[in-house]
């Protein structure tokens, strides 16, 4: 009993103490998940728009590699990635690998194909019905497309969480490319990896702890953003 | 004038609309009759030009002078009367419009109410309000009063009926109801199967059916 207290009171202490490598990892994790699902939401939601907003002869092949990339395993997007920029690689010039940056790139081939198939789901649902009312009373096809853009606006912001969510969750790809150098490129899942790895639960159990109420709180969020929309 | 020359629409091979010739004159009103999957939303899906037959053609007056209310009309998020507003071009009376003609179909109470948040019948008051805040050459309405009421039925026919009268344009609207087709139509178009099987003056084709599927369609109705 006394040992479990005594874990307890370690793993409060790491949480609301001045540790500088946790709070280094936590800084790390969130400027890279926020980092590629904003670039992901830019490349992604405007794809999804397009995907859901028109019919053109190779949809559905698009759609069927659209899903095919929504399921693509971690450990391939890094390995892909890795692969273009270690050092004989065709980016290697740029020295991106195990750098921040070579993590969001990684994030980004994973999580934009998600937010382009979330979009255009959301999009196929509502377009055809805003565009017959919308082209009815004479509205031109690119009013068309702004009023289907903001009619979409809660979810599009959903989706964007979905994938910050995603981001911040991922581990495969982000320790191949990102090394988890500490002080560097260590984020909460890999640290959490390597802790565990180690034995050293305690800091492994905070970080997850920081990572459920990271969860939670995108959660809250976006049920927030639900009801002040009235769509919840 | 409307017409609809030689068009075929075909859905993964199965024709849904076959029409040889059809034409509306100037300021009439007609009605649409037949049963579920007759051809009635996808003719006026064609004469809207939402969807392109697979061959033939539609030919309107004034092109860009019209007015299509789809079976379902989508109800934005915001206002009503912005939902009202944004069918308007943006001039110092497009207010005023609009109340107008939220006004004349019930909904002066509605102005501020999220569009999204109003019942099926009212969300269709709302869409026939689009549809008369301005002056058309012509209003394809599909189903418009399919989920009102008796009350929200009697003041949309009304006021379709005044706006039609005073304005002068062409009505063309479906119906399940062979009575709204009385009380709102001058011609009555008795579609089945994708075909035109009769066109006539109302009362002529719903109480002397000259083929056996009206009648049929008809039989359980009494004017």
């Amino acid at each position: 009993m006394a040992k479990t207290m005594d874990v307890i009171r370690e793993i409060f202490g790491l949480l609301f103490g001045q540790d500088p490598e946790l709070r280094q990892i936590i800084g790390v994790t969130l400027r890279m998940s926020t980092l590629s699902a904003l670039v992901s939401a830019l490349v992604g939601i405007p794809l999804g728009v397009i995907l859901g907003s028109t019919e053109f002869k190779a949809k559905r092949f698009v759609n069927r590699i659209l899903h095919t990339l929504m399921g693509l395993p971690p450990v391939v997007a890094g390995l892909i990635v890795f692969l273009f920029l270690s050092r004989s690689g065709p980016l290697g010039t740029l020295k991106l690998l195990f750098t921040v940056t070579a993590m969001v790139i990684a994030q980004i081939v994973l999580i934009t194909p998600i937010m382009t198939g979330l979009t255009a789901n959301i999009v196929s649902v509502k377009a055809p019905l805003i565009h017959e009312t919308a082209a009815g009373i004479g509205l031109r096809p690119f009013q068309r497309m702004l009023y289907i853009i903001y009619e979409c606006r809660v979810q599009f912001v959903s989706t964007l969480l979905t994938g910050f969510g995603r981001a911040i969750a991922e581990v495969g790809a982000v320790q191949m490319v990102g090394g988890n150098v500490q002080f560097k490129t260590r984020v909460m899942t890999t640290a959490i990896m390597m802790q565990t790895n180690m034995g050293h639960f305690e800091f492994a159990i905070a970080l997850g702890i920081v990572l459920l109420v990271i969860a939670f709180l995108i959660n809250s969020l976006v049920s927030r953003i639900q009801e002040s929309a009235g769509l919840a | 004038m409307i017409s609809v020359r030689d068009v075929l629409v075909q859905v993964g091979g199965r024709v849904i609309l076959d029409i040889p010739l059809l034409e509306f004159e100037e300021g009439k009103r007609y009605g649409l009759i037949g049963e579920n999957g007759s051809g009635k939303t996808t003719l006026l899906r064609v004469l809207a030009g939402t969807l392109l037959p697979t061959q033939g053609q539609v030919t309107r007056q004034n092109p860009n002078n019209f007015g299509y209310m789809p079976q379902a009309p989508y109800a934005f998020s915001f206002s009503v009367l912005r939902n009202v507003e944004m069918a308007l071009e943006n001039t110092p009376e497009r207010r005023d419009n609009a109340v107008r003609a939220l006004e004349a179909v019930g909904m002066r109470n509605f102005l501020a109410a999220r569009g999204n948040k109003l019942s099926g019948g009212e969300a269709q008051r709302m869409a026939v309000a689009r549809m008369i805040a301005r002056p058309r050459k012509l209003l394809l309405l599909d189903e418009p009063t399919s989920s009102t009421d008796i009350r929200g039925t009697d003041s949309i026919e009304n006021t379709l009926l005044d706006y039609a009268r005073n304005s002068g344009c062409t009505l063309i609207f479906s119906t399940h109801s062979p009575a709204q087709a009385l009380r709102l139509a001058q011609e009555v178009i008795f579609l089945h199967q994708g075909k035109i099987l009769e066109k006539g003056p109302a009362l002529e084709v719903l109480e002397n059916p000259q083929t056996e599927s009206a009648r049929l369609f008809l039989q359980h109705w009494r004017i």
